[in-house]
């Protein structure tokens, strides 16, 4: 391309308003597109114009050097970055492909003797591969309850009568039974919670390919334990159980998985026991994170504001999804220990942004966690945690605490 | 702060209501001005801060946006503490949580009322107006008489999708908030400072008292 013809163009695009500064406008076009300044500085002036004096030439020469010399580093550096990213994916996905091989052909066949090993438990610390995930979370959650997939199905088609005992339309439901009893009708929650459940995958929404598996899963625990029902937050551990296993076997370990325990307390909503839960969490919280629990007491911030949402869902709803699920790795393997473990792992990730913040701050900033939160730092953090006060580890801290609830957090007794 | 006299007000508002009613969404509206229909369930409570300039004070509105199912009410009762006002939800399309509504204020009163005894501002908000099935509300008199007979100051058709009455609303209860400061004020000896509640230490709500 002849420089006068790209001078052309360019002095056009400058404008009338414009017209002693060729330089000026090359180097905001610089600022842009770095590797279009073709020549453009050594260009003659029209000839109407003086025509530039030698050192000017040279100097804009010179500049137009320095600009180039600097576009290649940048565009050099960037190919490398490239590659480097490359690299790092491919041996991402050569260590996901081989772990999921030693699961798949060494572990899982063993399942009773290799799953308390050292060498299993370390590899379960850095995550299960995707594809082993579901069997290796059903394995560890266990089926002390024993339902079959014939429990399940018997239970959906319970479900199901209900759902057609009542008509289509909500609106018309509830006028009907308009009577207050019926108010926190499961079936009818399940309906509303459904669609705010992980919106931003567009698949449990309403016409998305898992809204009925999501559907019949809630709606058949509400059948097989009519004594809980249908509790906020289930939607989301419902949800990521789909995500990983087969329907009947989504039923089974998400029921054996509120049978846990923790789980039981805080969907029965036994709020004694849920505060004793509390208390122990601040007692490790005060050994691990002595500063920040101070200035949390000192801003009246206590735990149940985040760690409601945060138990409730298992994480599901606060952490990208796929950390979440690293979260549930361990979680299967350590228990609820590893809950709490992970809240102080957050609480020490964030404990420098947290001190300088008062009370709207910190609660916000904790019940709505980054969206880019890094999972390799989060997971050092929750190593660094020590899961001991004073010799004891957590359940004995639990049980001392259940055993005198009065040494229970004050705060939130009433 | 520029000077002394330039005063700030701290208010813990609360916004309950049955689940799904749209809390999230009129505070999402209010304080980051839009809307998605693809707002996850609350779990526990959630929390927004929007600041005003009112008469040349700066008004600080604490916002406790608190899970909607009847289940959570043992756990989240105490989240009503040194709130100075409070907005109940109601989605017009589902006459249930219309019903619900009565519940919540009752149960609002009381778990809470300020120190002289009286009941915090609370306004209504018949939520979901544009989706045309306001049959329950389009009585006025009606929910006049229902808003007089609970004791809300006040209600408003409202819809965080289309910004319908969201920031009228508010105005509303705020001033309604100063109303009842200044009442409490006047009730009090001048130079005590008495939080309102049965709390006796100062929580984080009291501060628009200190700063008088």
């Amino acid at each position: 391309m002849g420089p006068e013809l790209e001078y052309e163009t360019k002095s056009g695009r400058a404008g009338p308003g414009n017209p002693t500064s060729p330089r000026r406008s090359v180097r905001k076009n610089l600022d842009f597109e770095p590797l279009s300044t073709t020549a453009l500085i050594l260009e003659d002036r029209p000839a109407n114009l003086p025509a530039k004096p030698a050192e000017e030439t040279q100097k804009h020469r010179q500049q137009y050097e320095e600009m180039v010399a600097q576009a290649k580093k940048r565009e050099l550096k960037e190919a490398q970055k490239r590659k480097k990213q490359l690299e790092d994916r491919c041996k991402l996905e050569e260590s996901i492909g081989t772990a999921s091989q030693v699961w798949n052909q060494e572990i899982l066949p063993n399942w009773s003797t290799t799953c308390t090993s050292r060498r299993v438990r370390d590899l379960w610390w850095q995550g299960i591969p995707p594809s082993v995930r579901g069997k290796v979370w059903s394995l560890a959650v266990g089926n002390d309850l024993n339902i079959t997939h014939e429990l399940y199905n018997i239970c959906l088609s319970r479900a199901r009568e209900k759902w057609r005992a009542t008509p289509a339309s909500s609106a018309e439901t509830e006028i009907n039974d308009a009577g207050s009893s019926d108010r926190e009708s499961s079936l009818e929650l399940i309906k509303l919670d459904i669609s705010r459940t992980f919106p931003q995958l567009c698949i449990f929404q309403q016409g998305g390919p898992y809204h009925d598996v999501l559907h019949s899963i809630l709606g058949a625990y509400t059948c097989y334990r009519p004594d809980v029902g249908y509790v906020q937050g289930m939607s989301f551990i419902a949800a990521v159980l789909i995500l990983n296993l087969d329907t009947a076997d989504a039923f089974i370990a998400f029921a054996n998985l509120l049978n846990k325990p923790c789980q039981m307390a805080f969907f029965r909503v036994d709020h004694s026991l849920m505060l004793t839960y509390f208390s122990a969490f601040e007692v490790f919280f005060e050994e691990n994170l002595p500063k920040l629990f101070a200035h949390f007491k000192k801003n009246n911030l206590t735990p149940d504001i985040y760690l409601i949402d945060w138990i409730f869902t298992l994480y599901s709803k606060s952490l990208p999804l796929d950390l979440a699920c690293r979260v549930w790795d361990v979680f299967c393997r350590d228990s609820e220990e590893f809950l709490f473990r992970t809240a102080l792992g957050l609480l020490r990730l964030y404990q420098d942004v947290l001190t300088c913040m008062d009370f709207i701050h910190m609660a916000q900033f904790l019940t709505r966690l980054p969206d880019f939160l890094p999972a390799d730092q989060l997971f050092q953090q929750i190593a660094a945690v020590h899961m001991t006060s004073r010799n004891r580890k957590w359940p004995q801290v639990l049980q001392a605490l259940q055993k005198d609830p009065e040494r229970g957090s004050p705060v939130l007794k009433r | 702060m520029q000077n002394n006299h330039h005063k700030e007000h701290l208010y813990k508002i609360l916004v309950i209501g049955d689940l799904g009613v749209g809390k999230t969404s009129i505070i999402k509206r209010y304080v980051h001005h839009n809307f998605s229909p693809n707002y996850r369930a609350t779990i526990g409570v959630d929390f927004a801060l929007k600041v005003l300039n009112w008469d040349q004070e700066t008004v600080r509105l604490q916002l406790w946006d608190i899970a909607g199912q009847e289940r959570f009410g043992n756990m989240t009762r105490v989240y009503y503490r040194e709130a100075m006002g409070a907005f109940i939800v109601f989605d017009v399309t589902r006459p249930a949580s219309l019903e619900a509504v009565a519940k919540w204020k009752e149960d609002l009163d009381s778990k809470l009322t300020l120190a002289n005894g009286k009941n915090v501002a609370t306004v209504l908000l018949a939520n979901k107006c544009d989706q045309g099935r306001d049959v329950l509300t389009n009585n006025g008199i009606k929910m006049e008489q229902f808003c007089q007979e609970n004791g809300f100051v006040g209600w408003y058709e409202t819809s965080a999708k289309e910004n319908i009455n969201i920031d009228e609303a508010a105005n509303c209860l705020v001033k309604h908030i100063i109303a009842s400061e200044k009442d409490l004020l006047q009730s009090e000896v001048p130079d005590t400072i008495t939080p309102q509640l049965e709390n006796d230490k100062g929580g984080t709500c009291s501060s628009c008292f200190r700063s008088q």
